[in-house]
């Protein structure tokens, strides 16, 4: 229970429409009883004072009854049934805002697949568990009080008889699905291997060719299909009991309760009317038992959903601005690391980096792969955050600048290019509120993205992604680059961003940024050192620290690691010139 | 930002009963008519023994209650149990036997489609992308098996059921009974009709909208860091409020639907008892005849009532043959597509493959009126290695395809050992002729797995020393499972250059007398690994038949022979220096593509010779 009390803020929200959904219930439970009852009272006219005039009044009663309950079943969906939707709505809602103020450590630490897992299959889990659990739930309760009393009101050793037997409908429904779960689960999960298999099969279609692998994926799809069919199979043994116990449980429920009500018709104890009106209670009944079962296991399932949903709510954002923040609204550029220290568990990946960077200047960071080069380039626009030391711009912590600001002044490509499944032209003006068309032109003339655009169809409107083109790994790293250069940013950080990017195109670039990055600081990594080695600072990381830095001839005098990769590279090339 | 992928089922409603479809069905079916004749026969049985029930109840009422003698009741208690029982095993096994014929049905369907698209040119796949693919696979094989055990069986049991009743009502009570009932039954069959053509459009719409929440959801969660940098949370979140919005508005439409179509049938069945009530009530008060008695109308009451959900059932049933036709066109028509032709009959089976190629006036083109290669000659001799360069869509990669037989050639021949390729049954050509292809795909398993494919004549030691000939041994021996680490699905957990050493191991260990390499250009492979890569190139190369698409300047270098193609033409070959030194298009190409390569080394290079 403790999980779905997060729920009560949402549902509070709709307070009215529940008590008014409460009352269509409390209302149509009360026309529904009214048909049992007539028809009773009838039969017990029809057999001991015949009246054409009472049964015209009988009639007309049940078709009001029928009338009244059918205006309080389109009160309650218009009411109550309607809030599950709205809670769907608010909760997915509160959950997209909440992500959106997540850091990186939370998404490293959580797969997306997990994540949506969360946000779709248990958000539905909870939204059915609101709707059929909670609505449903309500309408049941109140039809086993009702009838329950009035059942025992007729004769109440016969309500005893038939509520001996009823509550077996949604034991059954509870223990069978609860292994039914289970089963499907193993179904569901040799589903996905199979569709996985096949999947990988279609698209490495080539290969499986070009090894004459052709019979044998046959093969192992049969298999896995084999499985798949024999798990369905189990499922179905026992799922196909649920339908056939259930009616088979009623069924016993009104053959008792015919053979005693008879009996008891027999002693005169109830009449046959009391006895019909028994009956028609007793059918009323058999949905809302086999729905308590469904409630019970819905709860379970949407408690459990519920928490694992509230994982993903409870994280607090550690990335934020705080008290401490102060109202800065321009940065001029001027980076400073302060001895620090990033750490990924209990391994510091960096430990008592410091260096300057001069505002207006280009500094290019150096090392091997894995040395933690993104890793210190994420901390300036506080992607993550030093775990000791202080990151600098203009001599404030990032973490007292405001987070708004600092990513304002910031343009930031990365290894990996994210692009939207949008056009071109909305990838590139991403970043900014109102797009101008020349300052747009001028970004793609930049990041040389222009030339490419003749090629494709729609030029700048065309689509990529999912759904659209896909472009080459050089064109979506420039396409990132002209959205960072498009902000106009007084910080700009290349990440390897150029490694699709051929090496002519390349230097093009990074003469276009140097127009454009005048007055503005530029950090930059990459694979090659002939890529960097223009710039005005080096810094070599080594071992998660800072080893050299100076220029490219101070450095490569110094014989450190730098002149080593460098001279690697140099032999590299030589080799093959031969 | 208005992309996100729709739903691949937008199917067009189409008819509910296709004769031709239905036909070709059938022969899926009939290795099971035995278990489907054992269903009907159970269901026959549930659906009679459903009528017990009511019947008993009159009975009781008629003969006992009525007249207070409790005599009897023991007997029906007895027979109502039986029915029962009876009831539930028939119900049971009419289940197991029609999921069961479903099952195997869609086993071999599965099987069919899978083992069809094995044997399908490239040429499908190129047109096809796998989403559609895997569609039919599951999507469109299980609305056919809906169509089957849900559709055509539940049909007919329902109209027994429904034909049961009335004939019952009849015949056993009284017909004006009867009609009453039959008169009620076509206000619930139109009603439920409208409300599943409804909802299907509803339905379908909360989909649509739904998988539009979660691709942009997806996007947005993948895409966070991009998101955040670039101050865009606000815009982000008002778009996905948006599309939320926009899917609510079709979820709370379908709240909609069933409030209206709820009070409808709740109505009709207590129309349905007032009016039994009335024809039955005038009937005993003012003697219509011997039929009319209590248990007669209470017993009316009930079988109309169970009337209500096979007809409801029914109505419900029309959407899904109208899928299940539309899955079956789609699945037929992917069956129908042309496999590969055939081998020739009595094909060449080579033994002791030298490794000649030769390629004798080829002409190909994946659009015969469009060629990529024209008039292509040349001979590659057994253990030399060849690259072939040429600028973007010279016709190099389908080189190497029409080389593996992926596609056949228009004109010209291309010969093994003499042979002509088209002479060898195909799978002899590809077991001769290895391929390294241009993304290096792996599948989920582990790395022995994916060196070895299925093929286990392939042992764990050849595997190791394959892995180790190019240079992977290495980095696989770190992982913590060695080579029986796992690779997740399209090989995830491994950078390119480790995917790209895999895919040589791989190609090394069923040792073809022939290598083709495609070999990429790959980005972001750190130093090390690069030079990992060209060592174990160079290694491939040695002493066997090579032809390699180059893209490194190192290979080029190291091969014997370069054939350099532009626009489908072979327009020089020779070596690096020879070419080099003739000032053709070779020349022209090196400059434009690779010289830059060795920019950097420039000082080198000078200081070297």
């Amino acid at each position: 229970m403790q999980h779905l009390k997060y729920l009560f803020p949402y549902a509070g929200k709709y307070k009215v429409r529940i008590i008014l959904g409460l009352l269509s219930i409390l209302s149509g439970t009360a026309f529904s009883v009214v048909q049992p009852y007539v028809l009773g009272r009838a039969i017990d006219m029809l057999q001991h004072g015949p009246s054409l005039s009472l049964l015209t009044w009988y009639v007309a009663l049940i078709i009001g009854a029928a009338i009244g309950q059918a205006i309080f079943a389109f009160a309650q969906r218009s009411t109550v049934s309607r809030v599950s939707r709205f809670i769907e709505y608010d909760l997915r809602s509160a959950a997209f805002r909440h992500l959106q103020t997540l850091d990186q450590r939370f998404y490293g630490e959580m797969h997306t697949g997990d994540l949506m897992a969360r946000l779709t299959n248990d958000m539905n889990a909870v939204r059915q568990f609101v709707q059929m659990g909670a609505v449903n739930f309500m309408s049941t309760l109140v039809m086993l009080v009702v009838v329950a009393i009035l059942m025992a009101l007729i004769n109440w050793q016969l309500a005893l008889v038939a509520f001996a037997v009823l509550p077996f409908v949604s034991i059954t429904m509870v223990v069978v699905s609860r292994t039914l779960q289970k089963r499907f689960r193993a179904v569901q999960d040799q589903f996905g291997h199979m569709s996985t298999q096949a999947q990988e099969n279609f698209s490495g279609i080539r290969v499986v060719k070009a090894f004459v692998q052709e019979d044998r994926e046959i093969e192992a799809f049969r298999r896995a299909n084999d499985e798949y069919v024999g798990r369905n199979l189990s499922y179905v043994r026992l799922s196909g009991i649920l339908w056939p116990l259930m009616f088979f449980v009623v069924g016993i429920a009104m053959a008792l309760v015919l053979f005693i009500g008879g009996t008891k018709v027999a002693d005169h104890v109830i009449s046959v009317g009391q006895f019909v009106q028994f009956n028609a209670y007793l059918l009323m009944l058999t949905w809302p038992m086999i729905s308590l079962g469904y409630t019970i296991n819905m709860y379970q399932q949407g408690a459990a959903s519920m928490a694992r949903i509230m994982e993903v709510m409870q994280r607090q954002p550690q990335i934020r601005d705080t008290g401490r923040t102060l109202p800065i609204s321009e940065v001029e550029g001027e980076i400073e690391f302060r001895n620090v220290g990033v750490r990924y568990g209990d391994t510091w990946v960096l430990r008592g980096v410091s260096f300057k960077v001069p505002r207006g200047s280009t500094t290019a960071i150096v090392g091997m792969t894995g040395v933690g080069k993104s890793t210190l380039m994420g901390l300036v626009p506080r992607v993550l955050e030093a775990d000791e030391g202080e990151v600098l711009i203009d001599g404030v912590d990032v973490r007292r600048i405001p987070l708004d600001t600092l990513r304002r002044s910031v343009g930031h490509v990365p290894q990996e290019t994210f692009l939207f499944s949008a056009t071109l032209r909305e990838n590139a003006v991403f970043g900014v509120e109102e797009p101008d068309e020349r300052h747009l032109e001028k970004s793609l003339r930049v990041s040389q993205l222009a030339k490419d655009l003749e090629q494709l169809r729609d030029g700048l409107e065309t689509v990529v992604g999912e759904r659209g083109v896909s472009l080459s790994g050089g064109q979506k790293q420039r396409t990132a680059l002209a959205r960072a250069v498009m902000r106009d940013p007084t910080i700009l950080i290349l990440d390897d961003s150029m490694s699709s990017v051929d090496t002519q195109t390349q230097s093009q670039i990074l003469s276009g940024l140097r127009g454009i990055m005048e007055n503005r600081t530029t950090l930059i990594t990459a694979m090659r050192i002939s890529t960097i080695k223009d710039a005005d600072q080096i810094v070599v990381l080594e071992n998660g620290t800072v080893s050299e830095v100076g220029s490219h001839t101070q450095l490569l005098t110094g014989g450190g690691l730098y002149a080593r990769m460098y001279r690697r590279e140099l032999l590299r090339q030589e080799l093959e010139v031969d | 930002m208005r992309a996100y992928f729709s739903s691949d089922q937008d199917e067009v409603l189409g008819k509910a009963y296709d004769g031709r479809l239905v036909r070709r069905l059938v022969p899926y079916i009939t290795p099971y008519w035995r278990f489907l004749l054992l269903a009907l026969a159970f269901l026959l049985g549930t659906s009679l023994l459903d009528l017990v029930g009511p019947w008993l109840t009159k009975v009781a009422i008629d003969r006992y209650m009525v007249k207070h003698d409790a005599s009897g009741l023991k007997v029906i208690l007895v027979l109502y149990l039986l029915a029962l029982i009876g009831g539930f095993a028939f119900r049971y096994l009419q289940n197991w036997y029609m999921v069961y014929v479903g099952q195997k049905v869609m086993y071999d369907l599965r099987n069919r489609i899978f083992a069809h698209l094995q044997r399908l040119p490239l040429r499908f796949f190129d047109t096809h992308p796998v989403g559609s693919l895997m569609t039919r696979l599951s999507n469109d094989v299980d609305a056919l098996n809906d169509l089957l055990t849900q559709g055509l069986v539940s049909m007919i049991g329902d109209a027994i059921t429904l034909l049961g009743i009335i004939i019952v009502m009849f015949f056993a009570l009284s017909w004006q009974l009867a009609l009453v009932g039959l008169a009620v039954m076509p206000i619930i069959a139109v009603a439920s009709r409208i409300f599943q053509i409804a909802m299907r459009v509803i339905f379908r719409n909360m989909r649509v909208r739904l998988s539009r929440v979660n691709a942009f959801l997806n996007e947005n969660i993948t895409g966070m860091v991009t998101v955040q940098l670039f101050n865009r949370e606000h815009t982000m979140f008002g778009e996905f409020d948006r599309l939320n919005q926009h899917y609510r508005a079709a979820a709370l439409q379908s709240v909609f639907a069933y409030s209206l179509f709820m009070p409808i049938v709740i109505f009709v069945g207590g129309l349905s008892a007032a009016l039994l009530l009335w024809v039955g009530g005038h009937g005993i008060i003012s003697h219509w005849g011997t039929a009319f008695t209590l248990g007669a109308l209470v017993a009316a009451m009930q079988y109309t009532d169970r009337a209500f959900q096979p007809i409801r059932d029914i109505a419900d049933k029309f959407n899904l043959l109208q899928s299940a036709m539309a899955a079956s066109e789609r699945i037929f028509g992917l069956l129908d597509q042309e496999p590969e032709p055939p081998d020739v009959e009595n094909p060449v089976r080579l033994q002791g493959v030298r490794g000649r190629i030769e390629f004798k006036r080829v002409t190909f083109g994946y659009d015969p009126d469009h060629p990529v290669l024209k008039d292509v000659s040349f001979v590659i001799n057994p253990g030399e290695s060849v690259a072939i360069v040429g600028a973007t869509g010279a016709g190099k990669t389908s080189l190497i395809s029409i080389l593996s037989r992926f596609y056949d050639i228009q004109s010209g021949q291309i010969l093994l050992d003499d042979v002509d390729i088209r002479d060898m049954p195909r799978a002899d050509v590809r077991r001769h002729i290895g391929a390294v292809l241009q993304d290096s795909v792996l599948f989920s398993g582990t790395i022995t797995s994916n060196i070895r494919l299925h093929n286990t004549d392939i042992t764990d030691e050849q595997v190791r020393r394959a892995a180790v000939f190019v240079n992977a041994d290495n980095f696989i021996q770190r992982l913590p499972d060695g080579y029986d680490h796992v690779v997740r699905e399209r090989g995830a957990n491994f950078s390119a250059g480790q995917r790209q050493l895999i895919a040589f191991a791989r190609a090394i260990a069923f040792d073809p007398e022939v290598l083709l390499v495609l070999d990429e250009a790959t980005s972001s492979v750190d130093t090390e690994t690069e030079a990992l890569i060209q060592e174990a190139l160079e290694r491939l190369m040695q002493g066997r038949t090579s032809i390699i698409i180059a893209h490194r300047l190192f290979t080029i270098r190291h091969v014997d022979r370069i054939l350099v193609l532009h626009r489908g033409r072979l327009v020089e070959q020779g070596n690096h220096d020879e070419l080099l030194a003739a000032e053709g298009y070779y020349h022209r190409l090196y400059q434009l593509q690779y010289q830059e390569q060795e920019q950097p080394a420039g000082t080198a290079l000078e200081s070297g010779r």
